[in-house]
């Protein structure tokens, strides 16, 4: 890396709704801009030898320094009776305890809060920025942003899995002995496969397709809103897209935090396994 | 303890109940889901496998068909019982 930086290419990072579909309009003759795999592919803000800096990355590293200044300023000077941020930050902590720890992991799992209240935080401002005006984009409908979050998780719980009940303890436990034998056989590779592969895919893939999708709803009807506004009776359809773009905003804002609340408490259950034998 | 500290009392116990009741929901609902994926894929790959070795491609769509079946059959055999939600779950007196 030769560490020299190289301006490739205008800002790509507020890339409007018209500047999306090249602004077309229904009186342009282009046809409607449908939004597609495109609209997720971002030219490199700047490049660093081959390093392409993009948009997601930018907005990666703005969440990061979000969670972490919220936190430090809540609690780099707590005082015993909390006001203002430190308020804030003492509500958001109680509430991962007390909605997503607690009721899988009981008290003994108090140890995994600071990861699970990070882990929580970081997902949740990184799927809000969907909706803040200039980034306008989840970072998280890239799924390379959410497989080192999975990662990180898979290999937390298997380690804590091997730790507490050892290798032959583990793989023992995660096998369903109450049902016959002959049965047995045929689960087996049901089981391991979907602890091995699918338990971690499906945590990964959830919040990437919610993420994707979301965008994509919006993406839709915004561009349509445009598209459609002419003096003519499709100002009524334009009208029409515009309740659906305040809709899906209201639906994503709800979302952001449910997926967030999902791969967390998804992740507690999975350490709680950890920690004991589910079977 | 006055009564009205008794009335906050059951009612954070609810609301410890409801979240408890929430993350065990999650679990089973995406367990049973990863459940028949993973019948699926397995021997669906099975199914392939075979399928390959004695040159007989309807064996890879017979697979996934079985293995979903299992998938359903040990759903229900697990999930399917009243109260087998909550015999499934972990046991312990501080969740």
């Amino acid at each position: 890396m030769t560490g020299d930086v190289q301006v490739v290419a205008a800002p790509a990072t507020m890339k409007g709704a018209a500047e999306v579909g090249g602004g077309c309009h229904i009186r342009s003759g282009c046809g409607y801009p449908s939004p597609g795999l495109d609209s997720f592919n971002f030219r490199p803000l700047f490049t660093i030898g081959s390093f392409q800096f993009t948009k997601p990355m930018l907005i990666a590293v703005i969440c990061v320094i979000i969670v972490i200044a919220f936190f430090w300023a809540a609690f780099a000077k707590p005082k015993l009776v909390p006001r203002g941020v430190q308020n804030l930050g003492e509500i958001g902590i109680l509430a991962v305890r007390d909605q997503i720890l607690r009721p899988s992991l009981g008290k003994r799992g108090d140890s995994y809060l600071p990861f699970l209240v990070a882990l929580f935080f970081y997902i949740w401002v990184m799927n809000l920025m969907e909706l803040i005006p200039l980034f306008q984009f989840p970072a998280m409908s890239r799924i390379g942003f959410v497989w080192p979050l999975v990662f990180l998780v898979y290999f937390l719980y298997l380690y804590v899995g091997f730790k507490n009940q050892g290798f032959p303890g583990y793989i023992k436990n995660m096998i369903p002995w109450d049902v016959p034998k002959f049965v047995l056989i045929i689960l087996i590779p049901i089981e391991l496969l979907r602890f091995f592969v699918v338990q971690p895919f499906t945590l990964g893939v959830r919040l990437f397709a919610n993420m994707f999708a979301g965008h994509l709803l919006l993406l839709i009807f915004t561009l349509a809103t445009w598209y459609l506004a002419t003096v003519s009776v499709s100002l009524l359809f334009a009208a029409g897209s515009f309740v659906m773009v305040i809709f899906v905003t209201l639906l994503e804002l709800l979302i952001d935090l449910l997926q967030a609340f999902i791969f967390t408490t998804l992740t507690a259950v999975y350490i709680a396994s950890s920690l004991e034998a589910a079977h | 303890m006055s009564s009205t500290g008794k009335e906050a009392v059951t009612r954070v116990d609810r609301r410890a109940a409801a979240a408890q009741g929430r993350a065990q929901g999650l679990d089973i609902g995406w367990t049973v889901f990863s459940y028949l994926i993973a019948g699926m894929l397995a021997y669906g790959a099975i199914g392939w496998l075979i399928g390959r070795a004695v040159r007989v491609a309807l064996l890879f769509p017979i697979g996934m068909l079985i293995g979903l079946a299992i998938s359903i059959g040990f759903i229900i055999y697990r999930y399917g019982k009243q109260g087998a939600v909550d015999a499934a779950s972990p046991e312990g007196d501080d969740r």
